[in-house]
């Protein structure tokens, strides 16, 4: 009988990936975002949002992680910029191998390049994509109490966004609860209420991406 | 749930573990597992069983997973504070208003293996 000595995270691979990934990033002067929620809570509405502000000023491209089908692609690609969808088949979130691929069929010449990631407030938080930041939506109809239920996402998020707030006051959600249990899970998180659907409340989570994309690009 | 890539991840880290040292069956395998590390134990446990069939050298193995509380410190007063319950979890120093670094609670790692 042997005893090893092993001491290696499980997760070592997925985390190499990624870091080869921030190379490419950083070298091509892209800035990377990760965004992360539940199924439904306003990814692909707020990317739209995004696209439509910046695509002028900007080079963008974005890459949409599903479960299944084509369809947050055609809605983004449909605003004029290179979408590359993911396909996890039946994986409920993305890895860096998935990201590495689609980044080969994306031209580099970007400023920005966001990654929708699966619906999915637990798995996706475990996989380092190799972007500079996270930006985590949670959304008044999931309810007030999501937050401490899913330590992990909150806790790895550089921006929370606090969306649907045109309709929190028929769903009877306390904003200020979870604001304050987002700070305890992770004072360094910017908190922003905003209304992705109705373009309410954007501008300041926009003006800290541009504020990134052009720190990067800076770099 | 993800826990199902995770164990196969614990797998192809034994496989090469098991190559290197000339090993032909694995006993037993002690895993970290932190509260934050966004796994859950039992469904780890579950996907460990299942996959266990699926490879000759750990049809017998035993998993032990050790579960890790979250335990954070303050950068200014040093104090360390230890959470079991993730209800609990306050990373903002009480007395100081600081946030509080994560110094375990995060881990998803393989500490050792034993083998024949
Ligand atoms: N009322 C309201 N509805 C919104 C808001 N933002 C998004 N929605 C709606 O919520 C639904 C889901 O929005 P999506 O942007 O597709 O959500 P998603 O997170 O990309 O969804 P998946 O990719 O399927 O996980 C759509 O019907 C949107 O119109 C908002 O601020 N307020
Ligand atoms: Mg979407
Ligand atoms: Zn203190």
């Amino acid at each position: 009988m042997k005893r090893i000595v092993v001491e290696k995270k499980i997760l070592e691979k997925n985390d190499d990936i990624a870091n080869q990934i921030r190379k490419t990033l950083d070298s091509n002067h892209i800035f990377g975002l990760n965004v992360m929620s539940s199924p439904g809570a306003g990814k692909t509405t707020l990317i739209e949002r995004m696209v439509e502000i910046f695509k002028s000023k900007y080079k963008i491209a974005a890459i949409d992680g599903d479960l299944d089908t084509q369809r947050d692609a055609q809605r983004i690609a449909a605003l004029g910029i290179e979408t590359v969808q993911i396909n996890t088949s039946g994986a409920c979130h993305l890895d860096s191998s998935m990201v590495y691929k689609a980044l080969n069929d994306i031209t580099l010449d970007l400023d920005l390049l966001i990654i929708e990631n699966v619906g999915n407030l637990v798995c996706p938080a475990s996989f380092y994509l190799g972007t500079h930041k996270n930006v985590v939506l949670i959304s008044t109809p999931e309810g007030d109490d999501k937050v401490k239920k899913y330590p992990t996402m909150f806790n790895v998020a550089d921006v929370v966004l606090i969306n649907k707030t045109d309709i929190a006051q028929f769903v009877k959600f306390d904003v200020e609860k979870v604001e304050n249990e987002i700070k305890e899970l992770n004072p360094h998180a910017l908190i922003y209420k905003i209304s992705a659907l109705k373009n309410d409340g954007l501008e300041p989570f926009l003006s800290w991406v541009e504020s990134n994309i052009v720190s990067v690009k800076n770099q | 749930m993800h826990e199902g890539g995770i164990a196969q991840s614990i797998v192809e880290i034994l496989a090469e573990v098991k190559e290197q040292n000339e090993l032909s069956c694995i006993t037993s395998v002690t895993l970290k597992v932190g509260k934050m590390s966004g796994v859950m134990i039992y469904a780890l446990e579950f996907a460990l069983e299942a996959i266990k069939c699926e490879e000759e050298f750990i049809k017998n193995t035993k998993f032990n997973i050790i579960s890790v509380d979250v335990k954070a410190k303050c950068s200014l007063c040093g104090r360390e504070y230890q959470f079991a319950d993730t209800d609990e979890m306050n990373l903002l120093c009480p007395d100081c208003q600081m946030p509080l670094s994560i110094i375990n609670g995060k881990e998803l790692e393989i500490v050792d293996v034993e083998g024949k």
